[in-house]
């Protein structure tokens, strides 16, 4: 059989039963169980996918996925989170646009403690649209930059698809999460930038308000008692990764035991609310592990049925320079960021994405954080963009869909310029990593 | 009737949900120890735990198998409905029969294979040998429970499809 008809039968066939709707761990095994009846001998080789299922998630390095998450949903279900906007909305008081730059401040520091870009954008969205919009804020004003910084959550660690992106793809997950950081505070500064500029050219998107100012302590008190002692638990997860004393899932298990230690010390946290934030996280990460039981093999299938190396032969043999391939990998990933969620855009594009990036010899850590970029990217493209859906759901009747996707089209713009400084001006992602590493 | 064991079933895969919730927390748990012991000399003779990094790995598997017939009954398991949301209702019904039956078979297969890898490797008395020695059938047998645990969730999903409307189901669509 010729590696064409292998591709075909492979990614062709997952593609349509994906469509289809089937859940996505389930159509890597229905293709599993085909590729094995047709590349690994029949019988043995069906016995040999059920242990390879078994070896799949038996995998230390994907560890960091359920500890990460744990992270977020402790944050969440102790209320911890409305903590943090409240002591950060106390500092910022004379700026346009204030409550806009609130939530993408409090949303920089949500990402830098929890890994879900949902639980961030709804969190936000549910607290803060209904008051900016009752201050007179533009519903594109209200929403924007909410659903915006609730995407960058992805960037910044720590990010559970961002372990699941190093794991699939081989890329070092340490480096990995740090070379998300320096994209990630690059879109949040743009973002506030682009905040004040909008509204001190059209005040009526923002009109001011009267405020309760604060002073001396007071002002201070929720910062130092909430945001700075959060804050440090993503300064120990990254410097004990990064110094070399912990892997990065012993890291992300401190950081996970210190959010569960932090939320008793501020008595936040009741049995309900640790079963509550367990069971989210058992949730998400259970479902994302076992779309691993299929993927892993998945790839490995592909590579031994020969479709790997023939498509990979096909795309360096064309003569084009790394940098073009790239670039078209890149639109690739933006496209299917209109119709897929993140985890199918990782398992349909890494087998053939992954062999191409090491046989030009490119940067596997620039390539890996602008392919994030490019996920954060889809969250946010529409009509699908997971995060739009989300503010949706959370808003206020009087915001109306037409109003989220102009919302949401100049922060597309920005986040298309970041990755365009990171595709030209790579030390902006590979800077921190090797500096920390 | 069948809704009654329908009931009872979603218990038990909520009791297996629960299970992974400790195995998460205890992992946890035990990482933490790994590193202080191995970090900070608290008893002279301990310095980390050496099996800790291959249980972790085991615990993670569990978590994996307790929790995914629970993620199938929540429909946590995430999938792109774009194409059903844009053909019509009924049309979209019938593919969410289509998907079922292929899922139930899938798992079926599943099952039947991991059972006979289980128990070929307790006929040959094969074992792990790490940090722990024990027997590999162990670390085999939840995957065909784990599927056959799953094909039946996917048979009271077919029966939730036929009693329910005639259109797509809301199951999940992003891990994000």
């Amino acid at each position: 059989m010729t590696w064409q008809i292998a591709a075909w039968i492979l990614l062709g066939g997952s593609t349509v039963l994906l469509f289809l709707g089937l859940p996505v761990a389930f159509t890597f095994l229905v293709i599993n169980l085909v590729g094995a009846m047709l590349w690994l001998g029949g019988e043995p080789g069906l016995v040999q996918l059920a242990r390879n299922s078994v070896q799949s998630v038996t995998s230390f390095s994907l560890t960091p996925i359920p500890l990460f998450v744990l992270m977020g949903e402790v944050l969440f279900h102790t209320g911890l989170a409305v903590k943090v906007i409240d002591g950060i909305e106390r500092m910022i008081s004379q700026v346009p646009g204030r409550l806009a730059v609130v939530a993408v401040v409090a949303g920089t520091v949500f990402s830098a403690i929890s890994g879900s870009t949902i639980a961030t954008t709804a969190m936000l969205g549910s607290l803060l649209v209904p008051v900016m919009l009752s201050r007179g804020y533009h519903p594109t004003m209200a929403t924007g930059p909410i659903m915006a910084i609730g995407a960058v959550d992805m960037l910044i660690p720590p990010s559970a698809l961002t372990v699941l992106l190093g794991s699939l793809s081989g890329i070092s997950i340490s480096k990995l999460l740090i070379g998300g950081v320096v994209p990630g505070l690059i879109l949040s500064a743009m973002f506030v930038i682009y905040i004040v500029a909008r509204v001190k050219l059209d005040p009526k998107l923002a009109p001011p308000s009267d405020l309760v100012e604060y002073h001396g302590w007071e002002k201070l008190r929720p910062f130092v008692q909430y945001v700075l002692p959060l804050v440090s638990i993503f300064v120990v997860v990254i410097a004990s990764m990064s110094a070399g004393w912990a892997t990065p899932t012993e890291s992300a298990a401190i950081g996970a035991f210190a959010t569960v230690v932090l939320a008793l010390a501020y008595r936040a946290l009741t049995a309900a609310k640790l079963i509550a934030a367990l069971r989210g996280t058992v949730g998400i990460s259970g479902m994302i592990l076992f779309i691993i039981v299929g993927a892993t093999t998945f790839s490995q299938i592909l590579s031994f049925s020969g479709a790997s190396s023939g498509l990979v032969s096909l795309i360096t043999g064309q003569g084009l320079s790394p940098m073009v391939v790239i670039a078209g990998m890149m639109l690739v990933l933006i496209f299917l960021g209109i119709f897929v969620d993140q985890v199918s855009m990782m398992l349909i594009t890494l087998p053939i994405f992954m062999p191409v990036v090491q046989a030009f010899g490119v940067d596997q850590v620039w390539f890996g954080v602008m392919f994030l970029i490019c996920m954060q990217l889809g969250l946010l493209l529409p009509p699908h963009g997971l995060l739009l859906m989300t503010m949706k759901s959370v808003s206020p009747p009087q915001v109306r869909m037409g109003h989220i996707f102009q919302a949401v089209v100049p922060y597309i713009a920005m986040s298309i310029l970041v990755l365009a400084l990171v595709f030209f001006v790579p030390s902006v992602a590979v800077w921190l990593p090797k500096v920390l590493g | 009737m069948i809704e009654r064991l329908s009931d009872l079933y979603g218990r038990l895969l909520s009791a297996l949900a629960y299970c992974a919730c400790a195995v998460l927390f205890a992992m946890m748990l035990m990482i933490c120890a790994d590193v202080l012991l191995r970090n900070v000399t608290l008893i002279p003779s301990v310095r980390g735990l050496p099996w800790a990094n291959e249980l972790t790995e085991n615990m993670l598997y569990l978590i994996t198998m307790f929790s995914a017939p629970y993620l199938l009954r929540q429909g946590q398991h995430i999938r792109v409905d774009i194409l059903l949301r844009a053909i019509p209702r009924h049309l979209a019904w019938h593919f969410e029969w289509v998907t079922d039956i292929l899922a139930f078979a899938c798992c079926m297969a599943l099952a039947f294979y991991g059972a006979r890898a289980t128990f070929a490797s307790y006929d040959s008395g094969a074992l792990t040998i790490k940090s722990l020695v024990t027997p590999e059938w162990w670390f085999l047998a939840p995957l065909p429970v784990a599927f056959v645990l799953l094909a039946v969730e996917v048979l009271f999903r077919l029966h939730r499809l036929w009693q329910g409307e005639r259109g797509p189901r809301d199951d999940a669509v992003s891990a994000s």
